[in-house]
């Protein structure tokens, strides 16, 4: 409406005579429209997930929309930002995309954020990150770097630049880094072959209904041959969706540090831990947002650590040895506001009724505790993302999930079991954008059903009220967490 | 504003200008909300916002470089100074089109419910497009063979033929590559763009033994249409049969295999379903039902006009726009062979496939066309007006663009089909979405 009022106002100061014609016209068309709509209307006002940002998009392409309040130059630095999210590198020197490797994951960001979304859990979008266990390291030096051979020549050892990030309870793998990279370019031989199978293991909800969980088995070849050292830290993670990080980085810190609850003060058995990493531009430890277990704190160090280490393309914020790079810092701008502008896809059939009893199933289980459903942001450099009310149900802090879903490597402040909650709006569209992908930080998860079945630790009870809730009530909830 | 509310406004809008006698022929931005609905005078989202920044990409060099950091190369000279250039063929300005007044019975009096729709666009234009990328990749693959076992020119030239015409079912689908082509990996296993060239060359001086294991190692990057067809037609369509190297006909051969078993697996992504997965057609035709995917009719019917809007989207802004702008002929994705502007006829040809369910002499029974129609008969024909307009425009390139791109005298041309795709991008936006949106 207030955009609507706005519009009113323009005509108003735009036109004379036509601009009254046109003032009665749009008041007129208000008129009708809310005598024959009105009603429904004011039933089913779009829920503004992202505030301003929120789109009305339901398809395949939910994700991928630029928000609808940007003004034309951020918009025009979108676009621009979607050309660099898009373009696949190749091995240099190229006429197009050069800069590749030598070591990589995938050779563009879309090729793992599909469509502005997660990704698969298979090799070159599933991402392995390593360290050493802080406490009785090995002694002997170099216990997996491979001698350099004829066929690859120059392995730069530790040329990975996650490795200047102060990186205290990760120490990196010798000849490895904190993440393996499966592919490279043509000599150059991958820091290791990545294969993965499933294990299931059999559960009964209450009502004695059965489930089956999958939880994935790394078998993780050097190019010795020899497996990766047993020792050795490992913890997969699929990529995660991208779309309205803006927003999230926009939530003021005192906002979430507000929720925090170390202690568990308020006895609800809900703790909430904020992450401190290494802000590489400051250089200095500040509160970590983004990642799975939120060890990144801007969108620019994301963007800028996800062209190093899982394209190895160098850039301003992680350059060559030399201090050149080879995408510039026009490019690594342009590419993270095409990530903070894009919009948020409103959620659907919000009047359902069994949406709207998943809805209080949903708050009575105190799934709300972790996803909470409303926050506010603060100031942004990006004017369109900037005081909104946003329902990202997320707090952006670290909670133990519990045994079951621990990767037992600390990343920064978090522990082995903790993890970042992860948003769930644009929930219901993952299956669209992405068929057959999966939830949680590996992608065990084949249903939103697994999802929750995996919660443990602080979420052990949230779980099993999901776990002991009637069918229909199940059913209601997970009609829910597709709505959104 | 939602949809609904803004059609009500035009019909407000209509009922005033009506009985005023005085029509408002001023299209503004502003004048988007009075029902006019002039197509890209919003500044978003129709406004070509790329294309703009193209244009700032001459001045401060903010977008293009890092896409093409070393833009030389045919017309690096013009490129140069054609970079100033750029703001003028940049046409940043508005495109415009005839206005259009929704009436009363322009507004649907139910959301969007026919399922058949949904269904004939599967049967009739998905499954056979697939299909029909299916047979010509295995064509492809046994021209290959054949060229591999006998290199002479006549086979040379009926395996350029065949990756040609392997082309036109393949960018004929690319206004519904949604499902399985993008989570499966087809999209990026067929048609990854641009090629690694060095690691293609150095594959090739190499020892490495061409084995199906081998091929697996391979990135998308080193397959696919386009490495296919820089092995067989050269950089700049210049390759003559004595080129051809024993060791480049058995790596087209490996790699030819792998397109025909993808062109396959595709095919049956949709059709039987693949790894254990259901056929995906089911998902998309049972929307509102059984889907996961699609929780309404409405939800499904909105993949298809989305999938228009980006298709045209990507041939105006990116395919033509981009490369238009920074004058670089290298980011023409078919320009080993010279087919790019073939490419542009087939994206445009997926529009039409996807809108009528057939043609546009012959729509399907069932298509967005009809229900269109249905609705307004009027609108329906002006999509047609819009859509061959587009299709004109697009002809009148004079080709191949590889070498009129930096032709001055083919600006116009290439700047006129990109504003024509443009409008009508706006056409499928603002007028046809909101009919079937929820």
């Amino acid at each position: 409406m207030a955009r609507l009022m706005a519009c009113i106002a323009g005509l108003r100061r735009a036109r004379g005579r036509f601009g009254a014609i046109a003032l009665l016209s749009v008041i007129a068309g208000v008129l009708a429209s809310l005598l024959l709509h009105g009603a429904g209307w004011a039933q089913s006002p779009l829920l503004l997930a992202g505030g301003d940002t929120t789109v009305q998009n339901r398809t395949s392409q939910g994700y991928s929309q630029p928000a609808p309040n940007l003004s034309p130059e951020w918009l025009a630095l979108h676009q621009v930002g979607d050309r660099h999210f898009e373009a696949a590198f190749v091995t240099p020197p190229a006429p197009v995309n050069g800069g590749l490797g030598p070591l990589f994951n995938n050779t563009s960001c879309t090729g793992c954020h599909i469509r502005d979304g997660r990704g698969m859990p298979i090799p070159g979008q599933l991402l392995l990150r390593v360290s050493l266990p802080r406490q009785g390291l090995p002694n002997s030096p170099d216990p997996v770097l491979p001698a350099p051979t004829e066929a690859a020549p120059v392995l730069r050892a530790n040329a990975h630049l996650e490795a200047s990030v102060s990186l205290g309870n990760a120490p990196p793998v010798p000849g490895i880094g904190t993440q393996i990279q499966d592919q490279a370019v043509y000599g150059y031989v991958p820091e290791a072959r990545v294969k993965l199978r499933w294990q299931e293991q059999p559960g009964t909800y209450a009502d004695g209904t059965p489930y089956s969980l999958r939880s994935p088995q790394f078998e993780i070849t050097l190019p010795s041959g020899d497996p990766l050292p047993s020792h050795i830290l490992v913890s997969p993670r699929i990529p995660s969706p991208v779309f309205g990080l803006g927003l999230l980085e926009a939530v003021p810190e005192a906002e979430i540090l507000a929720l925090a609850d170390p202690d568990d003060r308020d006895g609800d058995g809900i703790s909430g831990r904020p992450n401190a990493v290494w802000d590489v531009e400051q250089h200095a430890e500040v509160l970590g947002r983004f990642g799975w277990k939120a060890n990144n704190p801007t969108l620019l160090q994301q963007g800028a650590s996800a062209y190093i280490n899982d394209m190895g393309v160098t850039n301003p914020l992680f350059p060559e040895p030399d201090g050149s790079y080879e995408i510039d810092a026009h490019t690594l701008k342009a590419n993270t506001v095409y990530v903070q502008t894009l919009a948020v896809p409103a959620p659907t059939q919000r009047q359902d009724p069994q949406v709207l009893r998943g809805e209080r199933l949903f708050n009575a289980a105190n799934c709300a505790g972790c996803h909470v459903p409303t926050l506010r942001t603060g100031t942004h450099q990006v004017p369109a993302l900037a005081n909104q009310t946003i329902h990202p149900y997320t707090d952006l802090l670290l909670h133990d999930l519990g045994e079951g879903l621990a990767d037992h490597r600390p990343d920064f402040r978090a522990t082995g079991q903790e993890w970042r909650t992860p948003p769930l709006w644009g929930l219901g569209l993952v299956q669209t954008v992405l068929p057959y992908s999966g939830y949680l930080h590996d992608g065990r998860a084949r249903t939103l059903a697994e999802a929750i079945l995996w919660h443990g630790g602080e979420a052990a009870s949230a779980r099993e009220a999901f776990r002991t809730m009637p069918e229909g009530d199940r059913a209601a909830l997970l009609k829910f967490l597709n709505s959104r | 504003m939602n949809g609904r509310m803004k059609l009500w406004v035009g019909v407000g809008a209509f009922v005033i200008t009506q009985a005023s006698t005085q029509a408002i022929a001023d299209p503004t931005p502003e004048s988007a909300s009075t029902g006019d609905r002039p197509i890209a005078t919003q500044p978003h989202p129709v406004a070509p916002a790329p294309l703009s920044v193209a244009q700032a990409g001459g001045e401060g060099g903010e977008g293009g470089e890092g896409i093409a950091p070393q833009s030389v190369g045919f017309c690096a000279a013009i490129a140069v100074e054609g970079g100033g250039e750029g703001g003028e063929s940049g046409a940043a300005q508005p495109v415009s089109s005839p206005v259009r007044v929704y009436d009363a019975a322009t507004v649907p009096a139910l959301p969007f419910g026919d399922r058949q729709v949904l269904t004939s666009f599967v049967d009739t234009v998905l499954l056979p497009t697939y299909g029909e990328l299916n047979r010509a990749a295995q064509r492809l693959h046994r021209a290959i063979a054949q060229f591999a076992a006998r290199p002479t020119q006549a086979n040379l030239q009926a395996t350029r033929q065949a990756w040609l015409a392997a082309r036109l079912p393949w960018e004929s689908s690319e206004a519904f590559a949604f499902g399985p082509a993008a989570s499966l990996g087809y999209d990026a296993g067929l048609d990854d763009w641009p090629v690694n060239e060095v690691d293609v060359l150095a594959i090739l001086q190499s020892q490495d033994a061409l084995t199906p294991e081998y091929l697996e190692t391979l990135q998308t990057s080193q397959k696919g249409f386009h490495t296919i067809e820089f092995l067989l037609f050269g950089r700049n369509n210049d390759k003559r049969l004595t080129d051809f190297t024993p060791r480049e006909l058995e790596y087209l051969q490996l790699i030819g295999a792998d397109f025909a078993a993808t062109a396959e697996n595709l095919l049956a992504s949709w059709a039987e379903g693949v790894e254990g997965y259901p056929a995906y057609r089911k998902e998309f035709v049972e929307a509102g039902d059984r889907s996961t995917a699609y929780p309404t009719p409405q939800a499904a019917a909105t993949e298809l006009v989305q999938g228009i809007i980006d298709i045209l989207d990507e041939l105006g802004a990116v395919k033509i726009g981009e490369a238009l702008d920074a004058q670089n002929p290298f980011l023409l994705e078919s320009r080993f062979s010279h087919s790019s502007l073939q490419d542009f006829y087939q994206n445009l040809r997926s529009v039409e496939l996807t809108y009528f369910a057939g043609s546009a002499s012959r729509p399907g029974r069932h298509s967005l066309s009809r229900y269109v129609a249905s609705i307004d008969p009027s609108l329906d024909t002006q999509v047609r007006q819009y859509l061959l307009a587009a299709e004109s425009a697009v002809k009148a390139i004079p080709g191949p663009i590889e070498t009129t791109l930096c032709d001055p005298a083919a600006k116009p041309q290439i700047a006129a089909a990109r504003d024509s795709l443009l409008t009508l991008r706006g056409v499928f936006e603002q007028w046809i979405m909101p009919l079937v949106q929820e």
